[in-house]
């Protein structure tokens, strides 16, 4: 029979603890455990990890399971806990925060074409100081037709990915609400120094 | 009056329908709407999710366009853009240390002075001051709407004094009211669409439209109302789908709230650009009589 016992490994706990706290704004030594968040939370039953679940793994110190969870990656920043949370705790931001140290950590995302929108959505911002539908599905699509193939996902899945969106793009280029001009703004300079500021690139 | 004008991208693209109504509609309203000038994605939630720096400089630039504009107050009707600007703004109101650095970059440096409005609050005003009322005669008479809020709309993530309550707002009952629709009364009002995960994770966000969708069916709804273009875009382009999987026959069209207001202006279909909705948006008009 194995016993386990909960390790409090305070190097790791406090710095995870105080690195979270400090990124997202958020006081998660308020939260006293009520799960208010976790009836409200839209994705909860998908995601298995419900905020109030993610707020006690990180003042617990498990790096690992912080950053490597589903409610990391599939939370739709909706606010719905935070503005339900007795104690304001947001723990939208905290994902926030953790899908940028995941990020910045090199490590891989959970869900890669979550991680894949958000990275191409900016870059298509960057070039051109507005974001272009096009440029930007463009680029969305290209990242995951490679992670899937790169992933040994098959072919399979990269043709139904393109169907689905190809019929998308087909009914919005009906109704006219496909795009093709490209907007590029006058101070695009100052555009890319911001994001050279930010992303140190 | 003249007013200061933040589209963003989605209305300078597959929402640029809104963009045509907001400008027509709020200028029938006395508010003359003037586009700032060269104005740059506001990063929206993706900012947010990849880097804290870009998802506060990426508004602030706008927001020192729109000091530098002369206006007083600036409107921005899409509600991801509305919020991602205002978080901005308060942020950089007491990060001095922030805003310096951000300013640094800037040409029209961010002072924060601009009085920020979103849509909704700008309606809710002109419908309590009388004006709809005046300039929006024709009474939407058999239109049972349910008011689709979403998130954005009405939740923040800092501390702010907001003019509707949270989990049960009324603004957009208000502006149906003064335009004679009689809006229903449910429970998915503020509940989220999924956003991006309709492209990027999109059996929950099916899931999450399938449980609106089914209550404002439910409670007799014949047409949802938004203002927000990204929940238009999804409960509209998916909501066939997400209905076939999960059992849901009725149809309902989404429209934005200044598809509403037009209509009983009298504005025409052809104007409004209610062609351009996915699931079919004048039928249901045309059979109250109403176009």
């Amino acid at each position: 029979m194995l016993t386990t016992a909960i390790r409090y490994k305070s190097e790791v706990s406090k710095s995870l603890l105080q690195e979270v706290m400090e990124r997202s704004g958020q006081d998660l030594n308020a939260c006293y455990q009520c799960r208010r968040c976790a009836a409200g939370c839209p994705v909860g039953d998908v995601t298995g990890v419900t905020p109030d679940r993610l707020i006690r793994m990180i003042v617990l110190g498990d790096k690992e399971g912080a950053m490597n969870n589903k409610l990391v990656w599939q939370c739709v920043a909706c606010y719905t806990c935070g503005t339900r949370c007795p104690n304001n705790i947001h723990t939208a931001r905290i994902t926030e925060s953790l899908k940028q140290m995941v990020k910045e950590a090199h490590l891989k995302p959970l869900s890669p074409k979550i991680a894949n929108f958000h990275s191409s959505f900016l870059t298509s911002a960057s070039h051109f100081g507005r974001m272009n539908e096009l440029e930007f599905m463009g680029m969305y699509e290209t990242k995951n037709i490679k992670d899937e193939l790169l992933g040994g996902g098959g072919v399979k899945a990269v043709i139904a990915e393109i169907k689905n969106q190809a019929q998308l793009g087909k009914t919005m280029m009906k109704l006219k609400r496909m795009h093709f001009g490209f907007e590029k703004i006058k101070g695009l300079s100052e555009v890319k120094s911001l994001f050279k500021k930010g992303m140190g690139k | 009056m003249e007013m200061a004008y933040y589209p963003g991208c989605s209305l300078h693209a597959s929402s640029a329908l809104y963009d045509i109504q907001c400008r027509e509609v709020l200028g029938r309203l006395g508010v003359d709407l003037k586009e700032i000038t060269d104005w740059n994605c506001c990063g929206a939630t993706s900012a947010a999710k990849t880097n804290d720096f870009l998802s506060m400089a990426l508004p602030a630039r706008n927001l020192g366009i729109a000091d530098a504009s002369g206006y007083a107050e600036m409107v921005i009707p899409c509600a991801s853009c509305y919020s991602r600007t205002l978080l901005a703004q308060k942020a950089l109101e007491t990060d001095r240390d922030l805003r310096e650095k951000i300013n640094a970059e800037l040409s029209a440096k961010m002072q924060g002075k601009i009085r920020l409005w979103s849509i909704l609050d700008l309606l809710v005003d002109k419908a309590k001051s009388g004006d709809i009322g005046s300039k929006a005669p024709r009474k939407l008479e058999g239109l049972n709407p349910a008011c689709y809020y979403g998130c954005l709309q009405t939740r923040y993530p800092v501390d702010l004094q907001l003019p509707d309550d949270i989990e049960n707002p009324q603004g957009m009952e208000v502006v149906c009211e003064a335009l004679g629709a009689k809006a229903i009364d449910w429970g998915y009002k503020t509940d989220c669409c999924g956003a991006s995960a309709s492209v990027n994770d999109s059996d929950v966000s099916f899931k999450l439209m399938s449980n609106i969708i089914k209550d404002a069916v439910g409670r007799g709804a014949n047409c949802l109302v938004a203002t927000c273009p990204m929940c238009q875009m999804n409960m509209d382009s998916f909501q066939n789908t997400a209905g076939e999987k999960y059992g849901i026959n009725e149809k309902l069209p989404v429209y934005f709230i200044t598809e509403l207001i037009g209509v009983s202006m009298g504005i025409s279909a052809v104007e409004l650009q209610l062609d351009r909705h996915f699931v079919e948006a004048t039928a249901l008009l045309r059979g109250l009589k109403l176009l």
